[in-house]
């Protein structure tokens, strides 16, 4: 068993979809799993804590059914395996709020959701940018 | 004996229930209940039975009984006492028929405190009286009206005692008389109409009149005959007697006016008195006991007549009024608007008294109907009522006599009746009687002219003259009536439940809206949300399908471009309806702003979002605010993009911003000198959605000034604007310090 690159936690199929497009688009090997509800996401990260394996970056949706993006947040801060991967909030919302909730719960950022394919690449290139090339401690 | 005397200070302490004496035309004896001695004796007793007074007080009651002779034999005056006694009362004796030397005489015997009063007369008519009585007594209640009956009335007792003129005099509030009803012979001034003063018959005068029902002054040229006694200090009270003898007063009295003989039967309603059928003669003339005793029962059927007529038109009076109150209550339940129930159905305020004006103070607002004071006038009267009204309900029939402003408008507004419904607030009803000028026929002057004596004593003359006197009544309307203030009260309760039940609909209804403002933000918010999704999945599949298609020719992506702009514009919309949906959800955190560095930040950062480089920016002074950060962030930013944007295309596009403190604010201005707005739009510039005709050129939704607005209500703070088309604008937003 391997870990991805990127872990994405997303309900709303097209938007993965696109975003999977995007990923490809910004760097072809990037590798990216996708599950769709909070259940799913703590299950299978605490089977990559099992295992020693993390995920370079961890994407998370707010708006979730059942568990909420910052319930799962909550949780992947309590497994010790995992409390240094970066998550990343990734949500529709803008809500000063939410922004504040999800940095309270330990967030490491929060991206609103760009409109569109063209400026989910933008989004994504300075994200892997800032993780993957300049952040060291992920590699 | 009493030698009380009268004068014009205790004219109406008179103690006239002892005089002391007797009227001459018939002879008095007191025996006492407990010896059955002779207690007391009229002294004309000597021109009756031959006997001294001082003889009859040595005697006890059977050695009386032997100068009267019944059938021939003495009376045992002892045994009638006894008899009288057991029965305790003497009703069955009275009148007791006998004789003395042969003349048949009567004897009324009644007790006062100890002492059997015995009160011998002559018999004078010689036919029995019974069956005038019963037909004259049918003959008066054939008329159904109240004027009719007493008319009738007036006309049988002048049958029955024949005397010159018979009245029938009615007592009015104030205690002073009216002549009701009058018939008399034909030669006589008629008295009819006229007035007399209250103090023509004394009050405890009244009182006796309340427990004897008749009262005979037989004939005013005698000197009445005083009562002998042994007794010291106890002069016997003459309270029931027919006899007694009359105040010098009235006797005086009715000599000015001519009469020779009086008789006056009480009328007694619901037992006050009512009236007096006053009978006069200008010769002397005795009434037989039996005829009195006839116009007696008269003048009873007629009171219990009188109570139950005046009864009758009074309930059908006040029913009136209180079936307008009933009609209103029901208008109050069925119409949700007050005033509209209480004042443009079939009955209104107006019907609830007899009234022709009424002025209702409700919710700031005059309402009139009917014949009422000008508007300042009311107003002027609102504020006294206010000021002065102790109870719920004041009335008076002389508003001019109590408030002077009134005399100017006396003749719309001499009587009025108000009822307060909230004296806080000044809210009220008043009813107006408009004045009444009446013209009062007193029989002469009503003020008591005292005149000196020729000792230089003021004592009191019984007026000289019964001319009338005519005296204008100015100021006054009629009177109110029970039924009336009692019919207000029962509104006044009506009006109130229907002004709570309406404060709590509007609560409730507040509550609601609250309640609906807040689904409404709940549910743009929730919208706007929701609606992102998709709309983002629709952009990025047609920027995907686009990146992926290279070979689409330049139709085709122009075609798909259109889509990625509509689904962009619709973007800004969504946003910009979530911002506004979110001014109302969010808490308002006040904290001390930094204006001055928010207004230059706000303005670097809108330049550069515009690209609007070249218009000059003038940033004042400004003074710090309280508010929340990020919505007065929004409101400045929303204000000066405004500003930059719709002036950016001048010729030299200039925005000046600045602060001030007026007052308890602080007054931003942002002005420009841009396209301005024109004035046909100027109260549509707040309202959602709402774009002017001459900024199609420029980028907006019409959220923006909405969004401003309801940041700035939240902050319970005011906008406003100043603006001309093609010179400019001036938005002015003032903050509580």
């Amino acid at each position: 068993m391997v870990s991805p690159d990127i872990f994405y936690v997303e309900d709303d199929q097209d938007f993965a979809f696109i975003l999977e497009h995007a990923v490809k688009e910004v760097r072809d090997d990037l590798t990216l799993s996708v599950v769709e509800d909070g259940r799913d996401a703590i299950q299978a990260l605490e089977r990559f804590a099992e295992d020693k394996l993390r995920p370079k970056i961890i994407l998370l949706d707010l708006n979730l059914p059942g568990l909420s993006g910052l319930d799962v947040l909550k949780r992947i801060k309590e497994i010790p395996y995992l409390r240094h991967t970066p998550v990343i909030l990734f949500s529709t919302s803008d809500d000063p709020m939410d922004v504040k909730a999800s940095y309270e719960f330990g967030a490491n950022a929060y991206i609103t959701k760009p409109s569109g394919y063209n400026n989910l690449i933008t989004c994504i290139r300075s994200l892997h940018e800032f993780w993957f090339n300049q952040n060291k401690t992920i590699n | 004996m009493n030698n009380y005397q009268v004068d014009l200070t205790n004219c109406d302490k008179e103690p006239i229930h002892i005089p002391g004496k007797v009227q001459s035309h018939g002879f008095l004896i007191a025996i006492s209940s407990l010896t059955f001695q002779v207690t007391y004796v009229s002294e004309n007793v000597t021109e009756f039975l031959d006997l001294s007074a001082v003889k009859i007080l040595d005697m006890d009651a059977s050695a009386l009984g032997a100068f009267f002779s019944k059938d021939g034999e003495d009376i045992d005056l002892g045994q009638l006492l006894k008899l009288g006694k057991s029965q305790n009362s003497f009703d069955i004796i009275n009148p007791y028929k006998f004789r003395i030397k042969d003349e048949p005489y009567y004897l009324i015997i009644h007790q006062s405190a100890d002492d059997f009063v015995l009160e011998f007369e002559q018999i004078t008519l010689e036919y029995d009286i019974q069956n005038i009585i019963g037909r004259s007594i049918s003959q008066i209640l054939t008329n159904k009206s109240l004027i009719g009956l007493l008319s009738n009335a007036a006309q049988e007792v002048k049958n029955i005692i024949e005397y010159d003129r018979v009245m029938i005099y009615r007592f009015l509030d104030d205690g002073h008389g009216e002549v009701v009803a009058e018939v008399k012979n034909e030669d006589l001034e008629p008295f009819f109409g006229l007035h007399y003063p209250a103090s023509d018959i004394p009050k405890q005068a009244r009182e006796l009149y309340k427990l004897n029902y008749t009262r005979i002054i037989a004939d005013v040229e005698t000197t009445s005959s005083a009562i002998a006694t042994y007794i010291l200090d106890k002069p016997l009270d003459l309270t029931n007697s027919g006899l007694r003898a009359v105040s010098p007063i009235h006797i005086q009295y009715l000599k000015n006016m001519g009469v020779a003989s009086s008789f006056s039967i009480s009328l007694m309603a619901n037992g006050e008195l009512w009236g007096l059928i006053a009978c006069h003669n200008y010769s002397p003339k005795f009434i037989d006991y039996k005829a009195r005793e006839g116009a007696k029962l008269i003048g009873q059927i007629l009171s219990s007549a009188l109570e139950y007529r005046q009864g009758e038109e009074d309930t059908e009076k006040s029913n009136l009024l209180n079936e307008a109150v009933q009609d209103l209550s029901g208008y109050l339940e069925k119409d949700p608007d007050l005033i509209s129930a209480l004042t443009r159905h079939k009955v209104s305020l107006l019907d609830v008294t007899h009234s022709s004006g009424v002025a209702f103070f409700y919710e700031k607002q005059l309402y009139t109907m009917g014949q009422t004071p000008a508007i300042d006038d009311l107003n002027e009267l609102c504020r006294w009522l206010k000021q002065t009204m102790q109870e719920s309900v004041y009335h008076t029939h002389q508003l001019p006599e109590v408030y002077k402003p009134a005399r100017d408008y006396a003749d719309l507004a001499s009587g009025i009746l108000a009822c307060m419904l909230s004296k806080e607030l000044g809210e009220l009803i008043i009813w107006f009687k408009p004045e009444q000028i009446e013209t009062i026929n007193w029989a002469g002057n009503p003020e008591k002219p005292a005149e000196p004596d020729v000792d230089g004593n003021i004592i009191l003359s019984p007026r000289h003259s019964f001319e009338s006197w005519a005296q204008i009544v100015k100021n006054t309307s009629s009177r109110w009536r029970g039924s009336e203030i009692s019919g207000v009260l029962k509104l006044r309760e009506r009006v109130l439940a229907a002004i709570h039940k309406k404060a709590n609909e509007i609560r409730i209804l507040n509550e609601r809206l609250k309640l609906a403002y807040d689904e409404l933000d709940t549910f743009s918010y929730t919208i706007s949300h929701d609606l992102r999704t998709p709309l983002t999945s629709i952009k990025s599949y047609t920027e995907l399908f686009l990146a992926q298609n290279k070979e689409l020719d330049e139709k085709g992506k122009k075609l798909l471009d259109r889509v990625v702009s509509g689904a962009d514009k619709m973007a800004f919309l969504i946003n910009e309806i979530l911002k506004l949906a979110r001014v109302g959800r969010s808490d308002i955190q006040f904290a001390t702003i930094n204006a001055q560095k928010l207004v230059q930040e706000i303005t670097l950062e809108v330049i550069s979002a515009l690209n609007a480089p070249h218009v000059k920016v003038v940033v004042g002074d400004c003074p710090d605010l309280t508010g929340d950060q990020t919505l007065i962030t929004q409101v400045f930013t929303n204000l000066i993009s405004n500003a930059i944007k719709y002036s950016e295309k001048s010729p030299d596009p200039e925005v000046y911003i600045e602060g001030k403190l007026v007052g308890d604010e602080v007054i931003y201005s942002i002005k420009d000198n841009g396209i301005g707005i024109d004035v046909n739009y100027h109260d549509k510039v707040f309202e959602l959605f709402k774009r002017m005709d001459n900024v199609r050129d420029y980028e907006g939704t019409g959220v923006g000034l909405a969004i401003v607005k309801r940041i700035i209500e939240r902050h319970n703070g005011r906008i406003w604007f100043e603006s001309e088309l093609k010179v400019g604008t001036v938005f002015y937003i003032a903050f509580k310090k």
